[in-house]
């Protein structure tokens, strides 16, 4: 510690208790105050708030200091250097650190060195791009939430946005339950004369006839194919919820009716399932069409089918894989937490049918003897894709009007880290990585 | 996926069943059926139940027997069972409601939503001009959360029958699943005018609406004049937590409108949500109505249970006339000495107590004693209140006499009256944190400080605190503290803010210091003075990181941050 060495200041008086009690105080305050080269960020159960922990990580790389992952050490402890405004975060925000001198943080290497850990070194804070529509509530969002309430800044982004900027600036975009195949969820069924669903078709529809395409799944499938392509040359993509799903049929159906006679005046096509095109999809192949337009699901990729009374599976846990941190570093970044298990919850698309994932997909969660996974990965092109079913870790029955989710309540929250897993891991890619 | 068919083995458990029918020989009359059915189903004996209720159906009541049916096979996951019982009997009955709304549930519960809509379909073959179909299935689709397959069949309905006239309260409930408020409110009103037994129905349907669209039923619901309508408002007003405007709503029904039973169900359910005054307000009505003492004690008992002592007192006046001496002494009068002594008009309280003489005991007169020393003290006489107590009582550690040693700058004897306190309220909690903070064992400015408070007068308290905190030097932070609570409270932010300025500059190290912080810092962001409001927060953090206060002052920097508005 760097307390070491330093003349302890002993007062006059040789009363030893007294004497005891307050180098006793000294030596603690030094501990706690004084510049120790290094700060640890436990992810460990000693953390107090693992979702800010997130957020100081960031703030460092976003001020331009080294900063490490500790994969598999104390949770996926951060180390970052130790900084008089990087401590003052930290204690505003309720975040333990350690302090750790040079000494201390050699155990600590040789410790990951020895163990299925490593040290993965951060170089850069990466840019991130939300898709959400103009006016959305933050809270319709995890990922928005999750990056709100940690600090990390984001852009929004729109249709409008992904079908005319360069998208090559982001490093990273995250999709939430948006509806790629144009069909609004399907919630005309049951909401189309409810203002807010009113409004949201009409902003679709402009934004479809200012861009030159008939409809909403017109324009959708162009956006679901500019984000395809932005994955093809590098980027990082992150999907939740129904976003999963339907951008993957999209993907697979631009040459293909699929959206239903509501959504653009024209029935699906009858042979839809034998015309899609998998192959330019990133995670999922053969899987069959929803073909009932009074049916709220999109297709048998979800496994729990929240909307379907009839076909609704229940809610059970998931569990994290352990991966190789030094083979496969990336795996590990993106289940890094403090739970093996996380409990599930529901989402427009909660979980994805394994016999629909393509080979090449990488399963990071999975539940237990069911026929679903949770959480999947996959390089596409120079990039890489990952989805996480369902809308939102704290809220496992989440319905439409639900009051937002308060994160201060949840600040350990193991389903919001691997939300905040993805974004960061964008910050290693520089890093030659063995997957 | 999860659609599939119909198992073999409940098929074979209902032929089973059909045979134990067939081979029952026992003839008991139909209510004798339905006892036994019922009793075999709510002890569990499911296979037993369901050839009880095959009995019932086979005895000529179908209704019984199919619900019955319904309910057990339910319970077994058996629904399918059902399905054959139903084909039999809708043959032979082909315009049963029962079965055709038994039949629809089934086949949904199943997921055979395309077999469900075609039996409806049937059903509107078979009875064109019957609203029954529409309204049934429309019923359970609601139920189901389907709005807008719900709407599709209201929209049928509309052609087929010409109107949705007869599907009212479907259209009603309709209408709020979809978030459509001040519809959801004109179709409530529509349906109460035909049925005003719909009321409970229409408060379940419209209490849901959310803050923003209430005015929105407000406008529909407020004009109009009939009983029901201001029943459903009266009571929604209530459940959306603005009793007084409910009350209004009520208030001006006439005896015609069997008023007096409606005020008396707000009255009830006003008590049981604790919204006093307007239960005081719906008693006293009815008591004008139907004079009687009972009510009018009772709403005495909600006027000062919502601390208006002075209406209690009338209306325990009005009650008093109807009473008996002894019934007036054992129920009025433990009133009006409580109203008395919150007014302050101790004087009154004595006289009404020596009128009754004997007819009190000695442990009721030392009730009295105690709530007229408050009274006294109220009205600033506290020799006239240690007198009243003197009279009635002569232990040391009484708590009020602790209260009055207090008033008098007597903290030794305060502190050991208080150390087990009735109750807990802020004054209580104050006072004793004051007497176990000092050492001091006397203090006029301190006493006089208590007192002012007592007495409601907040603005001497104020500066009486301030003062003692001079006098008392180790608990001078506290006192503070006490004094910028009371200029909080009296919405006097300037001097509030120095108070806390004070502490947080000459008493850092003091617990006071964290709490001057957070509520300065709190202050500043109902001002609208995010800046300022940061610094403070951001000051407690880091400053005390091990106070208790530190989680609260987190929470408040997150919604300054995040531009949630002060509450």
């Amino acid at each position: 510690m760097s307390c070491v060495g330093r003349p302890a200041p002993v007062g006059r008086r040789p009363s030893v208790p007294g004497g005891f009690v307050r180098a006793a105080l000294l030596v603690a305050w030094a501990a706690t105050s004084a510049p120790a080269q290094h700060l640890l960020v436990p992810m460990d159960d000693a953390q107090q708030n693992h979702l800010k922990s997130y957020g100081l990580a960031f703030g460092a790389l976003k001020a331009g200091r080294k900063t490490e992952w500790f994969l598999n050490y104390r949770g996926g402890s951060f180390l970052i250097p130790d900084d008089p405004a990087l401590r003052r975060k930290a204690a505003l925000d309720g975040i333990r650190i350690e302090p750790v001198d040079d000494a201390r943080l050699l155990a600590v290497r040789k410790e990951i060195a020895a163990a299925n850990m490593d040290a993965i070194v951060l170089e850069k804070a990466p840019t991130i791009a939300i898709y959400a529509p103009p006016k959305s509530p933050p809270w319709d969002d995890a990922v928005t939430l999750a990056l709100r309430y940690a600090g990390l800044e984001y852009t929004q982004i729109w249709d409008d946005e992904v079908l005319k900027s360069d998208l090559s600036k982001f490093d990273w975009i995250h999709l939430h339950h948006e509806d790629f195949t144009g069909q609004m969820n399907k919630l005309y069924l049951g909401f189309r004369d409810v203002p807010w669903f009113i409004e949201q078709r009409d902003r679709d529809f402009a934004t479809a006839q200012r861009n030159g395409y008939p409809s909403i799944p017109a324009l959708k499938k162009a956006v679901a194919g500019r984000l395809r392509d932005f994955v093809e040359k590098g980027g990082f993509l992150f999907a939740m919820c129904g976003a999963s799903e339907t951008l993957e049929l999209a993907m697979a159906a631009q040459n293909v009716d699929i959206a239903g006679p509501f959504s653009d005046g024209s029935p699906m096509d009858p042979d839809a399932d034998q015309r899609l095109d998998w192959p330019h999809t990133f995670g999922f192949q053969g899987a069959r069409l929803e073909m009932g337009a009074g049916v709220n699901s999109m297709s048998d990729i979800d496994g729990h089918q929240v909307n379907v009374p009839a076909r609704r599976q229940p809610l059970g846990a998931f569990t994290l894989f352990n991966f190789s941190a030094k083979f496969d570093p990336v795996a590990s970044m993106l289940v890094q937490n403090h739970r093996g298990v996380v409990p599930d919850f529901y989402g427009v698309t909660t979980s994805f049918m394994k016999n629909r994932l393509k080979p090449g997909a990488t399963i990071l969660a999975t539940e237990e003897g069911a026929p679903w996974v949770k959480y999947v990965h996959g390089d596409y092109g120079k990039g890489s894709w990952t989805y996480l079913g369902g809308h939102d870790p704290e809220d496992p029955q989440h319905n439409i009007g639900a009051p937002p989710t308060d994160l201060s309540l949840h600040p350990n929250s193991p389903g919001y880290r691997l939300i905040l897993n993805n974004v960061l891991f964008p910050a290693a890619r520089k890093k030659p990585l063995k997957t | 996926m999860t659609h599939c068919s119909a198992p073999r083995v409940p098929r074979a458990l209902a032929l089973l069943a059909t045979l134990a029918l067939t081979c029952s020989t026992v003839a008991l009359p139909q209510g004798a059926l339905v006892s036994r059915a019922l009793d075999l189903e709510q002890g569990g004996r499911w296979r037993d139940a369901i050839a009880a209720w095959r009995q019932v159906l086979t005895a000529g009541d179908v209704a019984q027997g199919v619900l019955g049916l319904e309910r057990v096979f339910t319970q077994l996951a058996m629904e399918d069972s059902l399905l054959p019982v139903l084909d039999s009997l809708l043959a032979q009955r082909p315009t049963d409601r029962t079965l055709h709304g038994v039949q629809l549930r089934v086949l949904r519960s199943l997921g055979r939503e395309r077999d469900a809509r075609k039996a409806f379909d049937e059903w509107v073959r078979m009875q064109p001009g019957d609203p029954a179909p529409y309204r049934e299935y429309a019923g359970q689709l609601l139920s189901d959360g389907r709005a807008g397959a719900a709407d599709t069949v209201l929209q049928a309905a509309s052609r087929a029958l010409g109107s949705t006239k007869a599907l009212t309260i479907e259209v009603a409930q309709l209408r709020a699943a979809l978030g459509l408020w001040a519809a959801a409110a004109v179709a409530w009103r529509d349906a109460l005018v035909a049925e005003s037994y719909l009321e409970s129905a229409a408060v379940y349907s419209l209490q849901a609406a959310p803050p923003g669209d209430r005015d929105s039923v407000r406008a529909v619901l407020r004009p109009v004049t009939t009983a029901p309508a201001r029943k459903v408002l009266g009571a929604l007003e209530l459940q959306w937590g603005a009793p007084r405007d409910g009350w209004r709503a009520l208030a001006a029904l006439t005896a015609a409108d069997s008023a007096f039973a409606s005020w008396s169900d707000f009255a009830e359910d006003a008590e049981r949500l604790g919204a006093w005054l307007a239960a005081r307000d719906a008693l006293a009505a009815m008591h004008r109505e139907r004079p009687s003492a009972s009510l009018a004690l009772r709403a005495a008992g909600a006027a000062l249970a919502g601390g208006e002592p002075a209406s209690a007192l009338e209306l325990v006046a009005a009650a008093r006339a109807r009473l008996q001496p002894p019934q007036a002494h054992a129920q009025a009068l433990p009133l009006e000495i409580r109203a008395l002594a919150q007014l302050g008009r101790a004087a009154e309280a004595e006289r009404l107590i020596r009128e009754a003489g004997d007819a009190l005991d000695a442990r009721t007169k030392q009730s009295y004693a105690r709530q007229v020393a408050w009274g006294w003290i109220r009205a600033g006489q506290v020799e006239r209140a240690r007198a009243a107590l003197a009279g009635a009582s002569g232990d040391d550690e009484d708590e009020v006499t602790a209260w009055i040693a207090l008033y008098d700058g007597d903290l030794a004897r305060a502190r050991a009256g208080l150390k087990r306190p009735s109750d807990a309220t802020s004054d209580v909690v104050n006072a004793i944190a004051l007497l176990s903070r000092t050492r001091a064992d006397s203090s006029r400015a301190v006493g006089a400080a208590f007192l002012a408070l007592a007495r409601g007068d907040s603005a001497q308290a104020a500066a009486r605190f301030e003062r003692a905190a001079g006098e008392l030097s180790d608990a001078a932070p506290l006192l503070l503290a006490l004094a910028a609570r009371v200029e909080t409270a009296r919405r006097q932010e300037r001097p509030a803010i120095a108070l806390w300025q004070r502490i947080v500059q000459r008493f850092a190290a003091a617990p006071e210091a964290a709490e001057a912080d957070l509520e300065w810092g709190r202050l500043l962001r109902r001002r609208g003075d995010t800046g300022g409001a940061v610094e403070r927060f951001e000051h407690l953090i880091l400053t005390y990181p091990q106070s208790a206060l530190v989680p609260q002052a987190r929470r408040e920097l997150e919604a300054v941050r995040s531009g949630a508005a002060a509450e």
